[in-house]
């Protein structure tokens, strides 16, 4: 059953070197991983282990110093740079700590931006943003801009903006970062619920034991390296 | 491209304050452009007029070759033919006709070199300001044939007053003799230009002919356009209608070489300006723009993780530029309208002051032209957006990753 899922991420021997200030710094040296379609998986590790690294050179943010990525099958070295802005817009969908939306547009402006750069239309836009609107509960709030929302609710606004134009994974780095325990919680459970009702791919970097209680699947990263690969349970 | 530039406009408004220093910045820049192309406009006209109509006349008729040798004998040719187009010419509004020749004056103290200019007193009223500068005595004001009018500086060097006699001696054009005549004093005026007030002499033109045994002839014929542009303009086909005849046309430009060259140094020094102050509005642009982009760059690092293409962050850097020089360039117009309006009322006074040989005898009143409200903030505007580009580029180029981290 498990094996059957369409591959979404396979990553081949995935090396990726800084040089700062004359010093190499080897973040990863040698991530072999392959993350299915309808995954809720978490990369875990302590800091400096090289989890937003990983994420960064497995979503086309960075280029590896090694190795090779393929993304929904596509190899994401063969892609040039407007390539990979367009392959991000359509496949996949970000999350990031905090401060990810733009203040000066509005929480609809913030979520249709993805669907702007698809050039779907308006009216489409605006139906579906309403339509996520009302699924992470903030029906209403379209027309606030994010300095006038809580933080929770700015990161459920970043959960629908990455959800919202339908991509087949969902990247979250540290989601959960700035909010307190129950905000995390509760969007976590919210995130956890979409995976299951409409079978997006979900791979975070955290040290969040919140997330890595929800995962179905946590890898850990020790220096730069895959330390363990733990499936708890499979929906 | 619409919500790029809904999205621009807002942006610039994120800090006000930087927005409000930068724009006021280019836009005191823009009003002082365009000031100073009102000024130098007025100051040229100004100029013009006053090397113009002090004597010169913007344009000047005379037999070839006369300029250069001031022979009494080359009279214009075929001159009641002339005059008579001259009078139905549409271009001009007036016209006077003189002799030209070298002479001596000598009073019972002194003895001095001066250019003798025979001239009909009521036309040239209209066309030079001679009778506008007496300082003593008057302006052929009887009908003596024998009334002189001299300048303060030769005045002083005769040691001579009003009513006194001197002695003009000039050569004659046919037999080359001297011709001597005993003239008094009527009027001395003051140019305030050295060469005018200390080496010109105006007697009357009948009397001037009869001394150079020219009969009716004349040396020169100055002419005054309806508009004063009209000498600027090489192109005018005037100059070569009427270099006929053995005869030659010849603008203000070429009579005043000294000053026309003048005036295409104060266009370059409004260039130089122009480019001073472009500059500084550049760094002022470039300065902002990337304060702007450093302040948001993990903002710019989540739109291009999201999906916007390199090109489209440059898009928006540039709207954003662009909003910025819409804004300033609002600010610049208005300032720099209001700034030339007061000055256009009020005058700025230069009189009294020479400039390449000319002096200054009105208030300089800057020109307000359209072109100054179109050509400077379009040129505010595309030099914004050409500068714009390096932020832009820089941004477009950035490393996702590193810009994620908050540095590049």
């Amino acid at each position: 059953m498990e094996n059957s899922r369409e591959k979404i991420i396979v990553a081949e021997n995935v090396k990726k070197d800084y040089k700062e200030e004359d010093i190499v710094v080897r973040a990863v040296r040698g991530i072999d991983l392959t993350v299915r379609a309808g995954e809720f998986a978490a990369i875990v590790g302590p800091s400096g282990s090289g989890k937003t690294t990983f994420l960064n050179v497995i979503s086309g943010l960075d280029t590896p110093t090694d190795g090779k990525v393929w993304l929904h099958n596509k190899l994401l070295s063969e892609m040039s740079g407007k390539e990979l802005s367009d392959f991000r817009r359509d496949h996949i969908g970000f999350i990031f700590q905090a401060y990810n939306l733009i203040p000066v547009l509005t929480v609809e402006e913030n979520i249709e931006y993805v669907m702007l750069l698809q050039g779907i239309s308006r009216q489409e836009r605006h139906h579906r943003v309403m339509e996520i609107l009302a699924e992470i509960g903030m029906e209403g709030m379209e027309k606030r801009f994010p300095p006038k929302i809580s933080g929770g609710q700015q990161q459920r606004v970043a959960i629908a903006r990455a959800m919202v134009s339908q991509p087949d994974l969902i990247l979250a780095d540290e989601p959960t970062a700035n909010l307190d325990q129950q905000t995390g919680a509760e969007l976590l459970d919210m995130m956890r619920e979409l995976n299951r009702k409409t079978g997006m791919t979900f791979l975070f970097s955290t040290h969040d034991p919140m997330v890595m209680e929800r995962a179905d699947r946590v890898i850990t990263l020790k220096d730069g390296k895959v330390e363990t690969d733990q499936r708890k349970n499979q929906h | 491209m619409w919500f790029d530039l809904k999205l621009a406009w807002r942006n610039i408004f994120r800090n006000k304050r930087r927005t409000f220093i930068a724009g006021t910045a280019i836009g005191v820049g823009l009003a002082s452009m365009i000031f100073t192309d009102a000024l130098m406009i007025g100051m040229k006209d100004n100029m013009i007029r006053s090397a113009t109509k002090s004597f010169l006349g913007e344009a000047q008729i005379h037999r070839e070759g006369f300029r250069l040798t001031q022979d009494v004998k080359k009279t214009i040719s075929n001159l009641k033919a002339l005059i008579s187009r001259l009078e139905k010419e549409d271009s001009v509004e007036r016209f006077a006709l003189r002799t030209v020749s070298f002479g001596m004056i000598t009073s019972p103290a002194s003895v001095s070199s001066v250019m003798v200019y025979g001239i009909q007193p009521s036309s040239e009223k209209y066309l030079s300001q001679i009778d506008d500068v007496i300082k003593e005595g008057d302006y052929f004001a009887g009908d003596g044939e024998r009334e002189i009018v001299i300048g303060s500086d030769i005045a002083e060097l005769l040691e001579v007053r009003i009513g006194d006699r001197t002695v003009i001696t000039v050569t004659r054009a046919e037999s080359g003799d001297l011709a001597q005549e005993m003239f008094r004093i009527s009027g001395i005026y003051n140019f305030n230009v050295k060469e005018m007030d200390t080496g010109m002499a105006f007697v009357r033109l009948s009397k001037a002919q009869e001394m150079l045994g020219i009969g009716k002839d004349v040396h020169e014929i100055a002419i005054e356009f309806k508009d004063i542009h009209f000498a600027s303009r090489a192109e005018n086909p005037f100059w070569s209608e009427y270099s006929v005849h053995g005869n030659e046309a010849v603008s203000w430009t070429e009579l005043l070489p000294q000053l026309n060259a003048m005036l295409g140094i104060f266009w370059i020094s409004v260039m130089v300006m122009g480019f001073i102050l472009f500059g500084i509005v550049a760094f002022g642009i470039i300065n902002t723009l990337f304060m702007s982009l450093y302040e948001r760059l993990f903002e710019f690092g989540v739109i291009r993780a999201i999906g916007t293409r390199p090109s489209g962050t440059r898009r928006l850097i540039l709207l954003e530029a662009g909003a910025l020089s819409l804004l300033s360039i609002g600010l610049g117009v208005v300032l720099g309208f209001i700034l030339t309006l007061i000055f256009v009322k009020t005058g700025i006074d230069y009189r009294g002051i020479e400039i390449a040989g000319t002096s200054i005898h009105e208030m300089i009143y800057p020109v307000i032209h359209a072109q100054q409200y179109i050509i400077y903030p379009l040129a505010v505007f595309v030099f914004t957006l050409l500068i714009g580009l390096y932020p832009a580029t820089v941004a477009s180029k950035m490393s996702i990753s590193k810009a994620l981290r908050k540095s590049l």
